[in-house]
């Protein structure tokens, strides 16, 4: 098979993925939602008005119709290239959730920037050192990624924010809710979303880093006298580098859902903060939407994931 | 180069010097931007002033960008604002209300009467979600007369329309359809950026009205009350709306100003009238005798609230004053034998985590009604549903209101067709009074029988109103302005001045 050939059927699998992803995504969103109790009308009226009145605008927001006719009708604007309205205010969803997708995305980025390099310095750590503080390391990434998101928010702002008074204890974005400019109001986001992260991501990289530690060709290299940051990034890490490309898509991708708790509790404007908002207020073709942009993301990352990986691996066995 | 003469040099120093103190010291009075946290949640901020004003966000935004016809003024009488006169006919069925000609929206065009019917339309149109604030005119028969007069039409004689007029008639430009963004306002600020959950406002120098001293204002939906109090703790907020009484104790003894709006939040607790064991009006009464409303009011409200007297709405300026009911449980053990439950029943009490204190309200009331034999079994309902499947459904539950006045609960809670009539309040004479009580044209005589009409709900009605707690808002030191009138009268905050 051409590479041409190959690469097109690479990128027709991703598409059928994102396409699939997309179809039960949303589908599920619609179920999820109208299985909540109350909806979009009730949200509106605030539980007063008479069972008349609510009759009439669930007739007029269309809400009255079976569940996968309301989700056929979306399905038929998003394909029309429409974002639709929101249920609870009209306005539309693209002006709710556009400004806010640009927060999201700077904060998901400088929280995968910091975790990386945390998750890969924890799995060496972890990896290569002696069994038993190899074994206090892998406890600790275990410990660190079992903690709640919300009580690292909450230490981190005690700590940070309360005893050291380096940071705001808010992440307040100026109207316009664009986050660049204001270094100091990421950082406790991005790190509440990092440090969880970078536990779990080094907890499962420790595992590969200590299979490649113990591989025949780390031992010759350990016998002709490599030792060091040389034997770690020369012969260590490119056998672990497939696994960390993967981990890291899935980090991106878990950080991109926690965000919302983190967004919701420091009063960032971003996209988990809209989400969280949106469910509370039953309005689904806003929940829809932002669950599409967050179930696309995981895709794309776990196509790129898969590619770079792909790309690694031929590298290194034609080394 | 040639030297200037010292002496010229010192006094150009010393000119400039007073110049930037100057400058420093005008700035140093009134600071440029006021922030402003807000009761409000993303998915619900809107650009509708038509609407539920469900976020206060919103609602104090639109006070800034459009004119209302009128506002509460001191002592509860009403106030001008674009409208400057209203006169009734002699059947109080057809009002002439003249407006402002001076008044112009952001883009030029003048403030005209029809656009004022425009608005008032919209709003009726919109009932469902404002709760029918519009129910009482013929808008269909009401009419602009000219530029800036209406002829507004009621369905009965009706005597309050300028309270009915009152803080939520935002006016928008005839013929506005699309409000995916802000239409055009002529209130006292413009929107200069930002979107309806974060918002960005700028002084309309063009107003007509007396000149706000804040040059800027940002206001915010913050949804969690603990984040709002952070901010201006923190310095990130100039104002936070609502804040709950533990973190407005906490916020006055770090040196942050507690504004109390007082009598704005109640948690009545419900008792149908057509459920037993409340169908027998010496049950009620004997619940009304038997609850510690010290003990209630100082756990919910702490330092920042009163004890009820089952009155409604307190803060109403036709809220009559009468003697506090005082606790007696032997009356009412007697009561509730006359009522056949001598031997004591079991009730359940519905409530809710929607508003702090409302849970911890049935908890103690579960206490103190096992005194009179009355177990009560509390179930707290999650907030997502009690409002659609608890409120003004169940037979016994803490309810929750906002510090509205008479005029809008009578509508919306205590005729026999009011969409939540919550205890089931249907009284034939009784409506008819307060149908009388609205046609009377003399003010005092129409303030007396409204008052007689809230005694009778006191007395008769299923509404425990136990404590009545202060609207508490926090703002750094400094800041001035900010209304604390009842109602809607807490979103005109176009006077807010920060002084250092």
């Amino acid at each position: 098979m051409s590479a041409a050939a190959s690469l097109a059927r690479a990128g027709g699998v991703v598409l059928a993925r994102a396409t699939a992803t997309a179809v039960v995504v949303s589908a599920a969103v619609f179920a999820a939602v109208s299985a909540l109790p109350s909806d979009a009308a009730d949200t509106r009226t605030g539980g007063r008005a008479s069972a008349e009145t609510l009759a009439q605008l669930r007739e007029t927001l269309g809400l009255d119709a079976p569940l996968w006719q309301r989700w056929g009708r979306w399905t038929t604007t998003i394909l029309n290239g429409d974002w639709g309205r929101s249920l609870v205010t009209d306005r539309p969803v693209v002006d709710l959730v556009a400004p806010r997708l640009q927060a999201t995305a700077v904060l998901t980025a400088v929280a995968v920037a910091l975790a990386v390099p945390l998750a890969l310095a924890l799995a060496l750590a972890a990896g290569t050192t002696r069994p038993r503080s190899a074994r206090r390391w892998a406890a600790f990434a275990t410990a660190g990624a079992a903690v709640p998101q919300t009580v690292v928010v909450a230490v981190l702002v005690v700590v940070l924010s309360g005893l050291l008074s380096w940071l705001p204890p808010l992440s307040l974005l100026p109207p316009g809710g664009s986050p660049a400019g204001r270094p100091d109001l990421l950082v406790l986001p991005a790190l509440a979303l990092a440090l969880p992260a970078a536990a779990w991501a080094g907890g499962l990289l420790g595992g590969a880093v200590a299979d490649a530690w113990s591989a025949p060709h780390v031992r010759d290299a350990v016998a002709r006298g490599v030792t060091g940051w040389r034997l770690r990034t020369r012969h260590v890490l490119p056998f672990v580098l497939s696994p960390a490309i993967r981990a890291v898509a899935v980090v991106t991708a878990g950080t991109a859902t926690s965000a919302a708790v983190v967004e919701t509790m420091l009063g960032y404007q971003g996209l988990g903060e809209l989400l969280v908002t949106a469910v509370a207020g039953r309005d689904t073709p806003v929940v829809a939407a932002v669950g599409l942009i967050g179930a696309l993301v995981v895709v794309a990352g776990t196509a790129l994931a898969d590619l770079a990986a792909a790309v690694v691996e031929v590298r290194r066995d034609h080394r | 180069m040639t030297r200037l003469p010292r002496r010229l040099v010192l006094l150009a120093v010393a000119a400039l010097t007073t110049t930037a103190c100057a400058t420093g010291s005008t700035a140093s009075t009134t600071a440029e931007l006021v922030r402003y946290a807000a009761v409000g949640s993303a998915a619900t901020a809107s650009n509708d002033p038509h609407g539920g004003l469900g976020n206060e966000s919103d609602a104090l935004r639109f006070a800034l960008l459009y004119d209302v016809l009128t506002v509460a003024g001191p002592d509860g009488t009403t106030a001008p604002r674009l409208a400057t006169a209203w006169e009734p006919d002699s059947t109080l069925t057809r009002w002439t209300i003249t407006l402002r000609t001076d008044a112009t929206f952001a883009d030029g065009r003048k403030v005209r009467a029809a656009d004022a019917l425009f608005s008032l339309r919209r709003m009726q149109s919109k009932a469902a979600e404002n709760y029918g604030r519009m129910a009482m005119f013929d808008l269909d028969a009401s009419r602009a007369l000219d530029e800036s007069t209406v002829e507004l039409r009621t369905r009965s004689p009706f005597a309050a329309v300028p309270e009915a007029l009152q803080s939520a008639t935002f006016v928008v430009p005839e013929g506005t359809s699309d409000f995916s963004s802000p239409p055009p306002g002529s209130g006292p600020y413009r929107m200069t950026g930002g979107d309806p959950a974060n918002a960005a406002l700028e002084r309309n120098d063009a107003w007509w009205g007396p000149k706000p001293p804040t040059k800027r204002i940002e206001i915010r939906a913050v949804a969690d009350p603990q984040a709002r109090a952070d901010a201006v703790r923190s310095g990130q907020a100039d104002v936070a709306g609502s804040v709950s009484p533990t973190a407005a104790a906490q916020a006055e003894s770090a040196g942050v100003q507690v504004l109390r709006r007082p009598a704005v939040t109640t948690y009545p607790v419900v008792m149908r009238l057509d459920q037993a064991p409340f169908d027998k009006p010496e049950v009620r009464e004997a619940v009304k005798l038997a609850t510690d409303r010290k003990q209630l009011t100082d756990t919910v409200f702490g330092a920042y609230g009163k004890v009820g007297n089952d009155l409604l709405t307190p803060g109403d300026p036709t809220s009559p004053r009468l003697p506090e009911r005082n606790r007696d449980l032997d009356r009412a053990r007697a009561l509730m034998a006359q009522a056949g439950y001598a031997g004591g029943t079991s009730v359940t009490l519905h409530t809710t985590t929607a508003y702090p204190g409302m849970d911890s309200t049935a908890t103690l009331l579960s206490a103190q009604l096992a005194e009179i034999g009355l177990k009560v079994a509390v179930q707290v309902d999650p907030p997502e549903s009690f409002w659609t499947k608890t409120y003004a459904q169940a037979g016994f539950y803490v309810s929750y209101l906002g510090g509205i006045g008479f005029l809008d609960v009578s509508r919306i809670a205590l005729r026999a067709a009011s969409p939540t009539n919550e205890t089931a309040w249907k009284n034939p004479s009784w409506e008819r009074d307060l149908d009388a009580a609205l046609a009377e044209p003399d003010a005092a005589k129409r303030a007396g029988a409204l008052g007689a009409l809230q005694t009778a709900v006191r007395d008769e009605g299923g509404y425990l109103v136990w404590g009545v707690g202060d609207g508490l808002d926090l703002a750094r030191a400094g800041v001035s302005g900010l209304p604390t009138g009842p109602g809607f009268a807490r979103l005109f905050i176009d006077q807010v001045r920060i002084t250092a």
